[in-house]
């Protein structure tokens, strides 16, 4: 993927394997993508196409079975895959943060909501003063929407609510002033009416946050309302990237197109769309295009070796040797 | 509701149904709710609102405080004392989670078979049974030897299909049918369950938060809030022209891809109160965003605005208003 001219992270060429009973899994099969500064990029993906992995290598927090990894992940020049673990901790909580899918289990039931921000606060500006600390931790429940933050601050989880522990969790996130944001399905767990506020809270706090948010779901049109740029994961490949929008508007690549036909949307009726078949085993060598055994417009050039992610149009990389014959 | 079906008792029928826990927490207040036979029913609310009671009531496994639940025209207690196990096989709940459902100590073969034992159903015809459905349901041959933990989230949800097809089940309640399954699996089993349900002419109440699910199979949609219907009507309807707040907030935030198709977001401010506190007049005065005086003070009754639309408002919207 050629390098996006202000990309904060380039991931390049990243494989990860994994031992199982069946021998090695590719997990990830070579991922090259770019996170730029100010923009929030959607990965989406079916259960089992390493969205949730590739994550976790963002944060060098890797599965046990793990068997190989290679590849880059180079933020601002420097190879994550290559620091050191104490030095990668230091990385953890001051350039990168995560918003987690629950708010209930991210939180520690024992301690209250001023603890959990304090400590975090503590490990990244030890400098500040108690008086400091309280302040920025008022002023950062105030920009989540949390009313009344003193009266909060003395709060355990369990007296919250589920969207409210979300914010908290946002704040978290949100005060280690991290350049790269993660967030892992982080409305998943709420209700539809407090999913529209969380929803509506990132995307006000998008306005004043520099670094770049790597916004993990299976929704597509979540993503098509709050992400700038979209990349669509399979079977632990990228099979498409580019603006949400214009990626959104004409799928360059059939897996994109399929996975948008199965969205219900307005005005449809008869039979819902599905796509037939399974994602190919972890354990498969991939010497074929990983969706040529789901694609409708499968041909014989598709199983002679796998595509590559190439260009295709502005800012728009694809890997479907078809792409313009069958999706023009 | 259609003249010809109210002629017919309704398979159940809710009516005015009141459950109050420990003297205090109103989980259901008034709520009445008809299930015609071959209808499909959607039944849409946030956590709390009210939806599991529902389904508890109306499965006989609860009593309600005050009101009347009856099986094709027979109070509910009645048909329990009368003929519990009949009931049971009438009436089947898919629940949410599919896989936990299922023993995870048994095999497919064993669970399928499990209810023939319990209603003492003759073995011989219930696996002939067993064996036509598995095909019918898309089940693989060598499913039936698996266990739980073996099969994929939309497997496991046909094989709870399957446990209640095998009683030859008249009602199913789905309890958030597709939760955790992926797109493209959604299809398959929305098409499915529509499938059967056209086969055996099934009634379905569908419970569910996919405003999209909602839309695309069901014919008449309940919106619950706080344990109260606040909006009832043909889905078509409910989803061209809400009346009440809530809902047209709630479709306002579903989230849709195609950008012409998209409403303009009615963010609601707060959550949903505590049942054990409820507020005064209409309860979602406090995060309505056309609340009047009124409102705090004159609880709304559910009435008609249009042909099969009932909503629980002092100010519905109108048609108008919904397309500005």
């Amino acid at each position: 993927m050629a390098a996006h001219p202000d990309a904060m992270v380039a991931i390049r060429n990243l494989r990860l394997d994994a031992r199982t009973e069946q021998g090695p899994a590719h997990i990830l099969r070579g991922i090259d993508l770019d996170f730029a500064r100010g923009r929030i990029i959607g990965v989406v993906g079916e259960s089992g196409s390493g969205k949730s992995t590739l994550v976790s290598c963002l944060l060098q927090l890797l599965p046990n079975n793990l068997d190989r990894i290679e590849g880059e992940i180079l933020f601002e020049g420097t190879d994550l895959l290559k620091l050191p673990p104490a030095e990668m901790n230091d990385w953890r909580g001051r350039k990168i943060a995560m918003i987690f899918q629950d708010p209930m289990t991210a939180l520690n039931p024992l301690f209250t909501v001023g603890t959990h921000l304090r400590d975090i606060l503590r490990r990244r500006f030890p400098q500040l003063s108690r008086q400091e600390i309280r302040e920025r931790s008022l002023a950062m429940l105030n920009k989540v929407g949390i009313s009344d933050a003193p009266t909060r601050l003395d709060a355990y989880p369990h007296q919250l609510s589920g969207g409210m522990r979300q914010r908290i969790v946002i704040a978290m996130a949100l005060l280690v002033e991290p350049d790269l944001l993660l967030a892992d399905e982080p409305t998943t767990a709420l209700d539809a009416t407090v999913e529209a506020q969380i929803v509506e809270l990132l995307d006000r706090l998008r306005q004043d946050f520099s670094g770049s948010i790597v916004f993990i779901s299976h929704h597509l049109g979540l993503v098509a309302e709050l992400c700038d740029d979209l990349c669509v994961m399979y079977g632990g490949a990228i099979v498409e990237t580019g603006p949400v929008a214009e990626v959104l508007a004409r799928p360059r690549h059939p897996y994109t197109r399929a996975l948008l036909d199965c969205e219900i949307e307005d005005g449809q009726e008869g039979r819902l769309a599905t796509i037939p078949g399974e994602v190919p085993s972890a354990t498969w060598t991939m010497d074929a295009c990983i969706f040529a055994s789901r694609c409708v417009h499968a041909a014989e050039v598709c199983r002679q070796g796998p595509p590559a992610l190439l260009p295709a149009g502005e800012g728009r990389k694809a890997a479907c040797k078809r792409s313009f014959e069958v999706l023009p | 509701m259609t003249a010809d079906s109210s002629a017919i008792p309704p398979v159940i029928a809710l009516e005015d149904v009141s459950v109050v826990f420990g003297g205090k927490v109103r989980a259901l207040d008034g709520v009445s709710l008809h299930l015609h036979r071959g209808e499909i029913v959607g039944l849409v609310g946030e956590s709390g609102s009210g939806k599991s009671t529902l389904c508890r009531t109306l499965m006989g496994l609860g009593e309600p405080t005050s009101g009347t639940v009856t099986v094709g025209g027979e109070p509910l207690g009645a048909r329990l004392a009368r003929d519990r196990l009949g009931f049971r096989r009438e009436v089947q709940m898919l629940l949410q989670d599919a896989v936990a459902s299922l023993s995870p100590r048994m095999r497919v073969r064993k669970l399928v078979e499990e209810p023939l034992h319990v209603h003492r159903l003759p073995l011989e015809d219930g696996r002939a049974r067993i064996e036509v459905l598995l095909k019918r349901l898309g089940l693989p041959a060598n499913a039936m030897e698996k266990f739980p933990h073996q099969l994929s989230g939309g497997q496991a949800r046909r094989v709870a299909i399957l446990r209640a097809l095998v009683l030859r089940s008249q009602v199913i309640v789905a309890d958030e049918p597709t939760a955790g399954l992926d797109v493209s699996v959604q299809g398959e089993l929305l098409n499915l369950m529509l499938d059967l349900h056209a086969e055996f002419t099934l009634t379905y109440l569908i419970v569910s938060h996919n405003l999209n699910v909602i839309r695309r199979i069901t014919t008449r949609s309940v919106v619950m809030y706080l344990g109260q219907v606040v909006e009832e009507a043909s889905t078509a309807a409910l989803f061209r022209t809400p009346a009440h707040p809530y809902t047209a907030a709630l479709l306002s935030t579903n989230p849709v891809v195609d950008p012409a198709k998209r409403r303009k977001r009615i963010v609601l401010h707060g959550e949903i109160p505590s049942p054990i506190n409820l507020p005064s007049g209409c309860r979602f005065h406090t995060r309505c965003p056309r609340a009047a005086a009124r409102c705090a003070q004159e609880v709304p009754q559910l009435r008609s605005v249009g042909e099969g639309q009932s909503v629980r408002c002092h100010f519905p919207l109108t048609d108008d208003m919904v397309a500005a």
